[in-house]
């Protein structure tokens, strides 16, 4: 799950957005349409990226269609200590998530 | 027959572009992360795109070793597809690493 986590998350492409998107959903679950907003991303690549952190079992959804709601597995919670870390090494920290979207939209 | 060494040459220029392609996914990350986990990963593609560099360079454009190497006389037939072989095996292994990556 360790290095799962540090591949997801540093290793590809979309590695440094799907950080974002965990540290944000940390702190409150969201929907796609809410997290693209908070994060200043387009719809559809929020909407992969949680795609492929559902399908890593590193988020979980709760509800079901168009208002469902994105939080970490129960899987990451048990090893936050992992995804703190390398949320961590990242740069990704809670004071930034919010305030430094408007200067971080590439990609 | 240098067919199987031309094969060989394009599957060696085919691995230097998929390279390229990891490693400016890995760079960059590797420059905004500045992890560990990064820079081993930028690490492994300079070092694989170097060794996919030299092995062009030997066998495609080296003037004493890209003769010799396509000359069945001196590299025979069974010699020439193992070669070709290892490179096409190394060809499938970048090319399911950079589409894991480019995601």
């Amino acid at each position: 799950m360790e290095a799962a986590l540090w591949y997801v998350l540093t290793g590809t492409r979309g590695g440094p957005n799907r950080a974002r998107i965990l540290q944000t959903l940390r702190r409150r679950p969201r929907n796609a349409n809410q997290l693209a907003e908070a994060l200043d991303l387009h719809y559809e690549t929020v909407r992969h990226h949680l795609d492929v952190l559902v399908d890593n079992d590193v988020l979980v959804t709760g509800g079901d269609g168009y208002g469902a709601v994105y939080l970490p597995s129960p899987r990451v919670r048990q090893q936050w200590d992992v995804v703190e870390s390398i949320l961590q090494e990242v740069g990704v920290d809670e004071d930034r998530v919010e305030t430094d979207t408007e200067s971080d939209t590439d990609s | 027959m240098s067919v199987l060494i031309d094969l060989m040459r394009v599957a060696l220029g085919v691995n230097l572009v998929l390279l390229v392609g990891l490693l400016y996914v890995w760079v960059r990350n590797y420059l905004q992360f500045r992890s560990k986990h990064t820079f081993g990963l930028s690490l492994f593609g300079v070092f694989l795109l170097g060794e996919n560099a030299l092995a062009l360079y030997f066998f495609a454009f080296h003037p004493v070793l890209s003769p010799w190497v396509a000359d069945p006389t001196l590299v025979p037939r069974p010699a020439q597809i193992a070669m070709l072989v290892l490179r096409l095996l190394e060809l499938v292994a970048i090319g399911v690493l950079l589409w894991t990556t480019w995601d």
